[in-house]
């Protein structure tokens, strides 16, 4: 089989796979395109040790631990500014950002409406911070798996999602549960 | 401060670290401590886990025949320029 028919046959899988994993539709689009690029580069190599399947996703799987990679390496300042909106100095909770009582229900979740708040919250954070929070389901594995596949600190990864959460919660509740 | 009291700060930091990694058995209790005694604190917890589960579920993603055979051209036309 040629790789004009790999694309034909394989694309969808694939795709479907990037999609599920970056949650980005262009960034998987680019992740596809790249796999069978790289493919069409190694493909002298390609022993049929394996189905052309398996040989496509393992490519493919590379390049998307390279992207979690190159976004969480981004630099981007670990700064106390979050902190401070949130917190005194004693480390205690601001009257105004004090978590109040939700009546978060199960079947919220379900619903459009708040989705798109949840969405709109979670677009509202820096890109990394975005990332990291999503780490977790994109990748379907623990903490420890991703900070090593990923190449980040455990104390680094979870500061980060520390800070997101504080803020993704807030946006929640000013935009969802107070209004 | 008695090493067991944290402050609000430290413990929502160790609620975001509870869940993604093991805590050990002092920030465990240190937690528990925390979280008993602090309702701002509390309500952060169980909103921070259901936050996860939104998140979770946020992650599904379609898409189209249409994209797909997009995609498909815009590969094949790459992979023959590249030739």
């Amino acid at each position: 089989m040629s790789l004009t028919e790999w694309v034909e046959s394989y694309t969808s899988d694939l795709y479907s796979w990037a999609l599920h994993k970056v949650s980005d539709p262009e960034q998987a689009k680019d992740l596809v395109q790249d796999t069978f690029l790289a493919a069409a580069e190694k493909v002298q190599g390609f022993k049929g040790d394996s189905t052309p399947k398996t040989w496509l996703f393992s490519i493919l799987n590379h390049k998307i631990i390279d992207f979690y990679r190159k976004r969480v390496r981004q630099p981007a300042r670990l700064d106390n500014q979050v902190f401070s909106t949130f917190f005194d100095e004693g480390g205690d909770w601001k009257v105004e950002k004090r978590p109040s009582q939700w009546s978060e229900d199960e079947s919220l979740l379900d619903d459009v409406e708040f989705q798109g708040v949840l969405k709109k919250c979670m677009d509202a954070l820096p890109e990394k911070w975005n990332t990291c929070v999503k780490l977790k389901y994109l990748m379907n594995k623990n903490g420890e798996v991703i900070c090593q596949e990923i190449d980040i600190t455990p104390t680094n990864f979870w500061q980060i999602i520390h800070r997101a959460k504080l803020q993704l919660r807030n946006c929640v509740e000013e935009n969802w549960f107070k209004n | 401060m008695h090493t067991l009291f944290l402050s609000c700060l430290k413990a929502t930091e160790l609620i975001e670290k509870s869940l993604h990694f093991k805590l050990s058995g002092k920030e465990k209790l240190q937690l528990k401590m925390h979280t008993m005694m602090c309702d701002a604190c509390s309500s952060y917890e169980k909103q921070s886990i259901f936050l996860e589960k939104g998140i979770s579920l946020s992650q599904k993603a379609d898409f189209s025949e249409d994209d797909l055979k997009k995609l498909k051209l815009v590969i094949s036309e790459k992979l023959s320029d590249s030739k």
